[in-house]
């Protein structure tokens, strides 16, 4: 074949290729909230494999850990940093509860429940084109997660929320410091509301406070929590605390707020494992 | 066949590689990008098209690891798979200094694409890890020349 032939193959080829790639990003963007089915589909063929890889490395490092380094102590160790992350969990929960329930009755039926609400997961992926956008956690459908499931972290302050479910063992939970999520809060003291969106950089602004508001009614370094009003986070969880207020020519003040959970010590999370629908039937 | 398989293995390797740093911190993957290395062995020794093709492949997977847009680094391998086969068949890239820039050069191109294509596609502000990500041309080149050094040898005492 002569020479010009051939490279116009090869270039016929390449330009192929390049059609084929614009075509599955078309089919994906704009990217909504949901997984397209070409996503899900990829997700469900490599995740086994992935977490096979996964499985083999880590029962080799557990053979390290269980037979070579003082075994008992390991697993009391273990056992007890799973009970204090449930402890955690059930003591933020039931602070929110407490706000929530007056009779002790109602408080001791609600404590049952509780536990069993809890599913600790594990950070096993970061958004590429934003760290403060979203994470991939290891738990999925096959695990009950569901749409909207309130997120936190260890020490129980508001990571995010469930998005979508990727696969059967992943899911992607949008994090409160993502510019395109809205959380409704108000101040701890003086109960002022505003809604909180992320700025993308790791840091959250709350929205909509008038910038009439008295000095006296909210100061930095007040903390903010969830006030149930959007239907997906429950009242009461604590969300981040007031870094920095600003009045400028604008109806509103310039209100930011640092979220409480650390974005370098997201490894293990909690899922709220309640429907937001449930949660607030009553 | 026997090329198939070397493939498969240098895909194998990329996969494992991947699988396990960004078990222990997602951020090690902005310093290394094995997937192109494996593109740019193979892309020299087989062309443009194999390059090409195999960018294709290792791109997708790469956006699986990065749980991102699938296509947006696939798109930027399969253009710098195929440069890759066809400088190397326009000039010798074998010599370790030569080898050294040739990879720079491809893998800075490769990810200015990307970040390009990323941007275009949503229009946020990208993440490079505080400016970690622009290292990430460097020590791969660096990897690679490395890699590829004793993979030739391996393959010369084989043969």
């Amino acid at each position: 074949m002569p020479l010009f032939l051939k490279e116009r193959k090869n270039l016929t080829i390449l330009i192929a290729l390049i059609f084929f790639h614009f075509f599955l990003i078309s089919m994906q963007v704009p990217l909504g909230e949901n997984a397209s089915v070409f996503e899900k589909t990829v997700f469900s063929v490599f995740s086994p494999i992935r977490h096979g890889v996964l499985s083999f490395f880590k029962g080799i490092g557990n053979i390290w850990k269980n037979y070579f380094h003082l075994r008992n102590v390991q697993n009391q160790n273990e056992e007890m940093k799973e009970e204090i992350f449930y402890l955690r969990q059930e003591n933020n929960l039931l602070r929110n509860a407490l706000q929530r329930f007056r009779s002790e009755r109602e408080i001791e039926e609600n404590l049952l429940a509780m536990h069993e609400n809890i599913l600790p997961a594990q950070v096993i992926g970061l958004d590429p084109s934003n760290y403060y956008k979203s994470v991939i956690i290891n738990r999925g459908t096959l695990d009950g997660i569901k749409r909207n499931m309130v997120v936190l972290d260890k020490n129980g302050n508001l990571v995010g929320r469930i998005i979508d479910s990727i696969s059967l063992k992943e899911a992607r939970v949008q994090l409160i410091t993502d510019n395109e999520s809205g959380i409704s809060v108000f101040t701890q003291m003086k109960r002022v509301q505003g809604i909180l969106e992320g700025d993308g950089k790791g840091q959250c602004l709350m929205q909509y406070v008038l910038a009439t508001t008295r000095p006296e009614e909210i100061s930095e370094g007040e903390d903010v929590i969830t006030s149930g009003y959007d239907r997906i986070y429950p009242l009461g969880i604590r969300v981040g605390r007031i870094l920095l207020i600003a009045s400028n020519a604008s109806l509103h003040k310039h209100i930011i707020v640092e979220p409480y959970f650390d974005f370098r010590f997201l490894d293990q999370i909690a899922v709220i494992m309640k429907d937001p629908k449930e949660l607030f039937k009553d | 066949m026997r090329d198939f398989i070397r493939v498969a293995i240098g895909i194998l390797a990329a996969f494992l590689f991947y699988t396990i740093f960004s078990r222990i911190s997602p951020f090690f993957l902005l310093f290394f990008n094995i997937f192109s290395l494996v593109v740019f062995y193979f892309a020299v020794e087989k062309g443009e098209i194999f390059g090409s093709c195999l960018g294709a492949a290792c791109g997708l997977l790469q956006d699986y690891f990065s749980f991102g847009i699938y296509g947006v680094a696939g798109l930027a391998k399969t253009i710098s798979g195929y440069l890759a086969g066809y400088i190397s068949k326009k000039i010798d890239v074998q010599p370790p200094i030569r080898n050294f820039f040739f990879l720079l050069i491809l893998l800075s191109f490769e990810l200015v694409l990307w970040a390009l294509l990323y941007s275009f596609i949503i229009p946020e502000t990208l993440n490079t890890g505080g400016g970690l990500i622009l290292f990430q041309p460097l020590i791969t080149a660096f990897l690679g020349i490395i890699s590829f050094f004793l993979l030739r040898k391996i393959k010369k005492n084989k043969y």
